[in-house]
């Protein structure tokens, strides 16, 4: 199709893109390897499936925003498809007479279906650039306490634009050189878009006809081309991007689970991050996979109340910043700019409740609550500079092993009980070790909820024993608050007593999430192995094996608040569920509930300290939603969301009971 | 500038337990901290440090195991540790105590700031700091709630003290002692890297020998003072509860107290 002078003229445009193209890519992937750690290559079969399953399933989309993932499942879909289309149509123009897949059935199905694709593209990107432009919707802003580069805000839209009609460019012009194709060559009836825009060149004259396919040949490719050097410094580059994060994502062993640092090594010198370069390579691919959606944003609680931290304002602010020092950082420069001068502010960092909605909400694996933590472990470990009343909770674990800095013993819980709580010295056979926590141990209501946990233990026969005094800290708290020094003490002592224990060849029930999720997910690396069980999972167990009968209270309407670190850390949301419906069966679900639960604020080590300024409480935004269900039992499952709902149920005149499962279980229990 | 801070090594007395030989250190003798008091004589120097150059050396008396205080010590930023330790000077009272110091501090050498706590909760005497002022000759301004200015150049310190109905600004030369209470800052809480750097320091350890001291002029043979201290009992509490809006719950522990002939 092509001139011999056009042929060499794309020969020479292509050339040059691709030069253009491979030195703006080695400055990315050469930036990304500044960061520490490693992209993920072991199993790298199932690590392509996911990445490829994810770009053409669209599947982490559409749990979210049905309107605008069904648009950009049209033009991604339209995309995917272009890759094979622009080949087709390089080698049609380069090799004269080369028609794929010909005319039969084969050529009449691709022409049919590129035509439709290309419909649904061209109006996918144009309810895109709809929404962004002409309807401005607010999910696209971040509100203005959020620190934000300052050439963030205009260089989304501009960047957005420049996509938007790249896009309806480069398909459109698809479109038109078919349309011109058909007037050329006569009707066809497998491509009714291109052909309905042939009627706009009726009666022209066959040179111009040429001219326009020949152009429109060029426009679709050419902007291609001209666009390829530039992705690198685009938010586009998501379309690769983000399937290759998701590829190249550290397996863990739970959403939340963190990484051990090495404090053996004496010549390292800088614990967690301080500087872009001090985040792991994974996490520097998050900016460059970030599309700038606010998804996570949408689910992130402290933002919905009004705080100073948004996870996508983090991305971006990564991003603008690579993109400003990327020719520097690629060629080894310094980067001495601390991440807490631009990326958020220190209010912002200490905001985070670790719960891990940014993170499930992500489409393309971004991990923003990883880089809060980094910095956290800088702020603690290096700079020792993090909010004031922390420094309490850590020297309770340190000296008293346990936050409340209580002095106190840990069997006092059990001293209005009617029956004797062994500890492991006194029942060393038992089957179930009972792991009480901080909370069960000193809180006055945790210790309701431990008692009515050991009560439905020793009501069924389980043959169960506690550590007493020997039971310490898991280091949860320390751990996201940025103390890995501390937790790595924590669990070192506490993995001797289990093992010492024999906890490592039985199970380990608990009523608290965060201490579960630290013995069963983060303990492991470092030696200690376990079969944990939340205690509605002992209780759903207890019921399928007849053990207790649950008497159903009718009259009473419950809601049910799911535990980060039980639902979306721990991925169960059943079985609390189960084991209230049998007691309370009239269950009504809050709006936000299961994987797009709302916290209740407390999590993060943000009970050990003040809520930063915002708008609200995040437990009162939490306890409102409760209360607008109409149910008049608020269930929890962790004694911190208890504590914060508690609190709010107070503040708000106390118009719901707030009770534990375990405590509702055991008070409908049959005697 | 030269800065000395005082720093003593006591049991957590939130943590007392039956096992402890009465207030003494003892290795069995439960968990044992840096005095709280201590810890704002530890900020208070370092901050003096980090405003006008110099070094901070910090200084203890008490048993081996009291290196660990210095260990903290160092973690949290002073330049260099030296212990006071001799099985002669076990259970020295505070003068003596004060008089051990005062060796140490004149083998250290030149000073121009001494920083202490207002007590050490374990003896809870208050009286070792002064004592170490009043035999060095130098002013002492105790209970000090604020440092309003440190002029190393003029060689003088206007410091704030915190009297029970007042506070009273004290101007002093340098080199001068004072007394820290809580108010005056926030101890900082040691870095990862302060930690480390604390694991690697060598910590001196004077005896009697290098101060140059005889063994019978130190220890509880030289001591004027002798004590014995006695664990509180534990006393059976009751614990009531008081249902009801906050104004009927204060009105019944109102009633409650006055019962009780608490009020």
């Amino acid at each position: 199709m092509l001139t011999p002078y056009e042929k060499i003229l794309f020969a020479v445009v292509a050339a040059v893109s691709l030069y253009l193209a491979s030195v703006t890519f080695r400055r990315m992937i050469r930036t990304i390897m500044r960061g520490q750690g490693r992209l993920f290559r072991d199993g790298l079969p199932g690590r392509v499936m996911t990445g490829i399953k994810a770009l053409a399933s669209q599947n982490n989309m559409i749990r979210n925003r049905p309107f605008v993932s069904l648009a950009h499942t049209a033009i991604a879909w339209g995309f995917i498809l272009y890759m094979a289309v622009n080949l087709v149509d390089v080698l049609e123009g380069m090799i004269p007479g080369f028609a794929f897949p010909g005319e039969g059935a084969a050529g009449q199905a691709y022409r049919l279906i590129v035509d439709l694709m290309t419909a649904a593209a061209l109006a996918g990107m144009a309810a895109l650039l709809i929404r962004r432009f002409i309807v401005k919707s607010p999910a696209l802003d971040i509100a203005p306490q959020v620190q934000l580069h300052p050439g963030a805000a205009d260089g989304i839209r501009r960047d957005s634009l420049i996509v938007g009609f790249f896009i309806l460019g480069h398909v459109g012009f698809r479109l038109l050189g078919a349309s011109f194709d058909i007037a050329i060559d006569g009707p066809d009836p497998w491509q009714p878009v291109a052909a309905l825009a042939a009627g706009l060149w009726t009666g022209m004259e066959p040179s111009y006809l040429t001219f326009g396919l020949h152009a429109s040949w060029w426009m679709a490719i050419g902007l291609v081309l001209v666009f390829l050097p530039w992705f690198p410094y685009s938010k586009h580059a998501h379309l690769f991007m983000g399937p290759f994060n998701l590829m190249t994502s550290r397996d863990r062993s739970s959403p939340g689970a963190m990484d051990d640092l090495d404090f053996e090594d004496e010549t390292v010198e800088q614990f967690g991050a301080g500087r872009i370069t001090d985040l792991d390579r994974t996490h520097i691919t998050d900016a460059f996979a970030c599309i700038m959606c606010n998804r996570c944003q949408d689910a992130c609680p402290a933002y919905a109340t009004g705080k100073e931290l948004s996870p996508a304002a983090l991305e971006v602010n990564k991003r603008y910043h690579l993109r400003d020092h990327m020719k520097s950082l690629a060629k080894d420069g310094d980067d001495s700019e601390p991440l807490l001068a631009y990326a958020m502010s220190e209010s912002a960092l200490w905001a985070c409740t670790t719960c891990g909605a940014c993170t499930e909400a992500c489409p393309v694996g971004n991990e923003p609550m990883f880089d809060i933590l980094a910095m956290r472990q800088n702020q603690v470990l290096m700079e020792s500079a993090f909010p004031n009343e922390l420094k309490g909770a850590f020297t309770g674990i340190e000296r008293n092993g346990n936050p409340w800095q209580m002095a106190g013993d840990r069997m006092e819980w059990t001293e209005t009980l009617d029956f004797k709580v062994p500890t492991v010295a006194e029942n060393p056979d038992y089957d179930v070790l009972y792991w009480v926590g901080c909370a069960g141990a000193f809180d006055p209501g945790a210790k309701d909820t431990a008692r009515a946990i050991a009560t439905v233990l020793h009501r069924s026969g389980v043959d169960f024993a506690v550590l007493g005094n020997d039971e310490s800290c898991t280091g949860d708290l320390a751990r996201r608050a940025g103390n890995e020094y501390l937790y790595s003490i924590a669990a070192e002592g506490n993995i001797e007593t289990l093992n010492a224990s024999g906890a490592d060849r039985k199970r380990i029930v608990t009523g608290c999430p965060h201490c579960l999720h630290t013995l069963k997910n983060e303990y492991g690396t470092l030696g200690g192995r376990y079969e944990v069980m939340h205690h509605t999972q002992l209780i759903g167990d207890l019921r399928n094996d007849g053990k207790i009968e649950v008497k159903e209270e009718e009259g009473t309407r419950a809601t049910y608040h799911d535990p980060c670190y039980l639902g979306r850390h721990g991925g169960e949301y059943e079985a609390p569920r189960e084991a209230l419906a049998a007691a309370r069966p009239s269950l009504v679900e809050m709006a936000r509930s299961r994987n797009r639960s709302f916290c209740c604020g407390a999590g993060g080590a943000q009970v050990w300290k003040e809520e930063e300024k915002g708008r609200e409480a995040v437990s009162d935004n939490r306890f409102r939603e409760a209360r607008e269900t109409g149910a008049d039992t608020l269930a929890v499952g962790c004694p911190f969301c208890a504590r914060m709902m508690n609190d709010a149920n107070k503040r708000a005149g106390e118009p719901m009971r707030v009770r534990d499962i375990a405590e509702i279980v055991a008070e409908s229990m049959k005697a | 500038m030269n800065i000395i801070a005082l720093v003593k090594q006591t049991p957590d007395t939130a943590q007392l337990s039956a096992s402890m030989d009465g207030l003494r250190l003892s290795a069995e003798g439960g968990p044992r901290i840096v005095n709280p008091w201590d810890e704002y004589t530890l900020e208070t120097a370092i901050q003096a440090r980090e405003e006008h150059g110099g070094k901070v050396t910090a200084l203890c008396l008490g048993p081996p195991e009291a290196a660990d205080a210095l260990k903290t010590a160092l973690a949290m930023g002073v330049d260099e540790a030296i212990l006071v330790s001799d099985p002669a000077m076990a259970d020295s009272d505070s003068l003596t105590s004060a008089r051990i110091l005062v060796a140490a501090i004149r083998k250290i050498g030149r000073f121009d700031l001494i920083v202490g706590g207002r007590a050490a909760i374990d003896g809870n005497t208050a009286a070792t700091a002064v004592q170490v002022a009043a035999l060095l000759g130098v002013p002492l301004i105790s209970y000090v709630a604020d440092i309003g200015s440190l002029d190393p150049e003029h060689r003088t310190i206007s410091a704030v003290r915190l009297l029970e109905k007042a506070r009273e600004t004290v101007t002093s030369r340098l080199p001068a002692l004072i007394t820290v209470v809580k108010e005056i800052n926030e101890p900082r809480y040691p870095s990862l890297i302060g930690i480390r750097k604390a694991a690697r320091a060598s910590i001196p350890v004077w005896g009697c020998n290098d101060l140059e001291l005889d063994a019978s002029t130190v220890g509880a043979g030289a001591s004027g003072v002798d004590w014995k201290t006695e664990l509180p009992t534990t006393r059976e509490a009751n614990v009531e509860m008081i249902d009801g809006g906050p104004e009927d719950a204060a009105r019944t522990l109102v009633d409650r107290l006055m019962e009780e002939k608490v009020i």
